[in-house]
């Protein structure tokens, strides 16, 4: 496809971005790989999947789901926050501890097809939250 | 080109710093499924958050998974 974007990735230097703010004026965005989907949403296929899921900032972990069976969910059961902690973000955001949460999160489920997460999925999730235009993400496994 | 600065939490160390991090923080005793603490523990919780977030204001030191225990 012509117009897809492309990630580069050095082999030989890590990627590092300054942050040069305050996380007191910050906004945070959330990108997981634990398998978290909104309800309203499909979920993931746990067998593999190579889509991705939008989350709304304005979500509550009680609205949100896990699609997955790699991982034990005793607890994210009990507290979507183990894994995508999204009502964390949002009291620190009222204790001004943070500067905000991003108008979107976003998740990626289970796939061992590695590359072609790589090649076609995470190009797209990049630029989608690029356009999110976070001052930070915030990274979570499972 | 945005680019964008992130923070990792990680439980599986050695996995993740075969990718390089640029920054990522390991809270020691924790496993998959509750890579930021207990159910329902607020102020742990927002612990290791601020201390992965912490890590945009620190020395830089990219490839490395910082280890810290919680307990």
């Amino acid at each position: 496809m012509a117009d897809k974007p492309v990630i580069e990735i050095s082999r030989y230097c890590v990627p590092f971005t300054p942050f040069g703010g305050q996380l007191e004026a910050a906004s945070i965005c959330l990108v997981s790989t634990a398998g978290v989907y909104h309800k309203s949403d499909p979920p993931f296929d746990v067998n593999g999947d190579l889509s991705f899921r939008v989350i709304p900032g304005t979500a509550h972990a009680s609205e949100l789901r896990i699609a997955d069976a790699h991982y034990d969910h005793g607890c994210v059961d009990r507290d979507v926050n183990c894994v995508f902690p999204i009502d964390r973000l949002t009291e620190l955001t009222h204790e001004h501890r943070i500067g905000g949460v991003a108008d979107r999160h976003f998740s990626i489920g289970f796939t061992q097809a590695i590359r072609q997460l790589r090649d076609d999925t995470l190009p797209y999730l990049v630029e989608e939250v690029r356009s999110t235009r976070p001052d930070a993400v915030l990274l979570t496994g499972g | 080109m945005i680019a964008i600065p992130t923070a990792l939490i990680t439980v599986e160390p050695v996995v993740s710093e075969q990718a390089r991090p640029p920054r990522a923080l390991c809270p020691e005793g924790f496993t998959a499924g509750h890579s930021l603490g207990r159910p329902n523990d607020v102020a742990l919780q927002q612990r290791i958050i601020m201390d992965a977030l912490g890590l945009l204001l620190a020395p830089p030191a990219p490839g490395q998974v910082i280890r810290r225990s919680f307990a």
